[in-house]
C-alpha cells in the first residue's frame, strides 16, 4: 500500500511537472502550427523572474507568480513583433519558425545566464512545509503544482472554447484564409497566443523551478517531455496533454520504482514510439482526412 | 443605372509576377447581380481573390462604395463590407456548424447583431438549424455549400462575392443553391457570381461577363449571349 502511494505521489508530482510544460507548447502548436523551440527558454524566463521580483527586489514571496506572468507575455508578445509578424505569411513557415526558435532560445539562456550567472538557484515562490499519506511525505508544493495544471487547462480551454478571441484562434487554427475573409487579423490573433502562450509558459516555469532548481538551462528537460507529450497526446490537444501528462507520469514513477531511476526516460522513449507506430496521429488525436 | 458599388478600373493582377488578369474594367451597381463566366483556369477566381484583398492587383484600382480598397488588408475589406464565398469547401472543419456561423459574425458589427441573423439564417437555410451542434467536417457537400453561403451571410456585408456554388455537387443540389441565390436576389443583395456554365445563371444576372484567358471577351445582358452561338461554342464548348 504505502509502494502503491509512493509510486502515485511522484507519479502525480511528474506528471503534473509535465502537464504544465506543456500546455503553452500545445497551444501554440495547436493554434499557429509553430512549433515553439523557445518554450523551454520561455520558461526558464518564467522562473527567473519570479526569483528576481522576491529575492532581488524584494517583494512579497506570492508577488513571484505575477511578476513572472507578467514577464513571459510581454516576451511572448515581443516575440510576434520581432520575429513572427514577417515570417508568418511567408511559405515554409512551419519549418522555417523552428530553426529561429532554436536560436532566439540560445539567445534568451545566454541572456539570463548574463545575468544572474550559471550558478543554480532555488525558487523563491515555493511551499516548504508538507504531509504525510501513511508514511510518505508531501509536499504541499506538489498538490499546488497538480492545482495550478488543471486550473491552467481550464482556463486555456475556456477561452478557446467560449470567447470570442478563442473562436477566432480556432478558426485560424483550421483555415486561415477562411479566418480572414471573416474578417479576422491573424496577424494580432498570433500575437495573442504568443502572448497567452508565454504568460502560460511563465507559470509554468515557476512551478517546474519550484520542484527543481533554477538554472540557465532549466527549460530543455520540461520542453523534451512536453514534445513527448504534446505527441502522444496529438497535436494541439491540450485536454489531451494532461491526460497523456498524468499517464505516461505515473508510468515513468513506477517504472523507476521497480526497475531503477536511469529507466525511467528510456522507457518513456519507448513507450513513445510504441505510441506513434499505432496511433501516427496521437494517442487522443483524431485522425484528420485531408483532401487533395 | 443605380451609383455603382463596386468597381474595377484597369486592374492587371496575378501571383509572383505571373499576370493571370489583364486590364479588368468592371462595374457592380447597388442590388444587381453580376455574373462572370468562363472556362476553368482563366482567372475567375483570381478576379474575386483581387478583389478580396487575398491578391494585390499589380496595376488598375478595386474601389468600394467609392473608396479605394489598395494596400488594405483582407480583415480591414471585409469590415468595408465585402463578403467573399470561397469556392470548395474553406469551413472551419473541426467547429459545429453554429460555431461556423458565429464565426461569420466575428466582427463586432456583426457580433452585435449574431442573434438575429443567425435565426434569419437558420430560417433561410433550415439545414443548418437541423444540423446546429454537428461539427462540420461531417456535412455532406452541398451542406458545406450551405454553410459556407450562410457564414458569408453572418457577416452582413454589402456585396457577395460567390465563388462556383454549384462546383461538385449533384444537380438537385444545385438547384437548392440557386434557390437560395435567388432568394438573397430577391431580397435586394448585391451579387458578385462566378460560375463556369452560363445555364444557371442567365435567369439570375443582369449582366453576364465572360472571362477568357485573363480578359473580358464579352459582356452583356444574358438574353443577348443566347443570340451570340458562336460565342457559346468558342468559349464555353456549346
Amino acid at each position: 500500500m504505502d509502494t502503491a502511494i509512493q509510486i502515485l505521489v511522484s507519479g502525480l508530482t511528474l506528471g503534473a511537472m509535465y502537464g504544465v510544460s506543456t500546455i503553452g507548447l500545445s497551444l501554440i502548436w495547436g493554434a499557429m502550427g509553430m512549433l515553439n523551440m523557445a518554450h523551454g527558454a520561455l520558461l526558464t524566463i518564467g522562473g527567473y523572474a519570479s526569483y528576481a521580483a522576491v529575492i532581488n527586489l524584494g517583494l512579497p514571496m506570492w508577488m513571484g507568480l505575477p511578476a513572472a506572468m507578467l514577464v513571459s507575455f510581454v516576451v511572448g508578445i515581443i516575440i510576434y513583433f520581432m520575429i513572427i509578424r514577417f515570417m508568418y505569411h511567408l511559405e515554409a513557415f512551419e519549418t522555417n519558425i523552428i530553426v529561429v526558435t532554436i536560436g532566439l532560445a540560445i539567445f534568451l539562456e545566454n541572456v539570463v545566464l548574463k545575468i544572474f550567472g550559471a550558478y543554480p538557484f532555488a525558487q523563491p515562490f515555493a511551499l516548504s512545509k508538507g504531509f504525510y499519506i501513511g508514511v510518505v511525505y508531501v509536499r504541499y508544493q506538489t498538490p499546488l503544482i497538480l492545482a495550478i495544471a488543471v486550473f491552467l487547462m481550464l482556463v486555456v480551454a475556456w477561452l478557446l472554447n467560449k470567447t470570442r478571441t478563442g473562436r477566432a484562434i480556432r478558426a485560424t487554427a483550421q483555415n486561415r484564409v477562411a479566418a480572414e475573409l471573416m474578417g479576422v487579423n491573424v496577424g494580432r490573433v498570433f500575437a495573442q497566443v504568443m502572448a497567452l502562450g508565454g504568460l502560460v509558459a511563465g507559470v509554468s516555469g515557476v512551478m517546474i523551478s519550484s520542484i527543481t532548481t533554477l538554472a540557465p538551462t532549466m527549460g530543455y528537460d520540461p520542453m523534451l517531455k512536453a514534445f513527448i507529450i504534446c505527441v502522444i497526446a496529438g497535436l494541439g490537444n491540450i485536454t489531451g496533454a494532461l491526460y497523456a501528462a498524468f499517464i505516461l507520469g505515473i508510468f515513468e514513477a513506477s517504472i523507476q520504482f521497480f526497475f531503477g531511476v536511469r529507466f525511467g526516460f528510456p522507457a518513456l522513449l519507448a513507450l513513445v514510439i510504441l505510441a506513434l507506430i499505432w496511433r501516427p496521429y496521437g494517442v487522443f488525436g483524431r485522425r484528420v482526412a485531408t483532401r487533395a | 443605372m443605380a451609383e455603382p458599388l463596386l468597381e474595377l478600373d484597369h486592374v492587371t493582377s496575378g501571383y509572383d509576377g505571373q499576370t493571370v488578369l489583364r486590364d479588368i474594367s468592371l462595374t457592380v451597381a447597388h442590388g444587381s447581380v453580376v455574373t462572370i463566366i468562363g472556362p476553368n483556369g482563366h482567372g475567375k477566381t483570381t478576379l474575386l481573390r483581387t478583389i478580396s484583398g487575398l491578391v494585390q492587383p499589380m496595376s488598375g484600382e478595386v474601389r468600394f462604395d467609392g473608396r479605394s480598397l489598395r494596400g488594405r488588408k483582407v480583415h480591414e475589406i471585409v469590415a468595408l463590407g465585402v463578403v467573399h464565398i470561397p469556392q470548395g469547401d474553406l469551413i472551419f472543419a473541426d467547429m459545429t456548424v453554429r460555431d461556423n456561423l458565429l464565426m461569420g459574425a466575428y466582427l463586432p458589427a456583426a457580433h452585435a447583431e449574431a442573434a438575429t441573423r443567425l435565426a434569419e439564417i437558420y430560417t433561410l437555410l433550415p439545414t443548418l438549424d437541423e444540423r446546429q451542434d454537428q461539427i462540420a467536417r461531417t456535412l455532406s457537400g452541398g451542406e458545406r455549400r450551405m454553410l459556407g453561403i450562410g457564414r458569408g451571410l453572418m457577416t452582413g456585408g454589402r456585396i457577395l462575392l460567390v465563388d462556383e456554388p454549384s462546383l461538385g455537387l449533384a444537380p438537385l443540389v444545385i438547384d437548392q443553391i440557386y434557390e437560395v441565390i435567388t432568394r438573397l436576389k430577391n431580397d435586394g443583395r448585391t451579387i458578385l457570381l462566378v460560375e463556369e456554365n452560363v445555364g444557371r445563371v442567365s435567369e439570375l444576372a443582369e449582366s453576364i461577363h465572360l472571362l477568357d484567358n485573363g480578359s473580358f471577351v464579352w459582356q452583356g445582358p444574358p438574353e443577348e449571349l443566347q443570340l451570340h452561338q458562336e460565342i457559346l461554342e468558342t468559349y464555353l464548348g456549346g
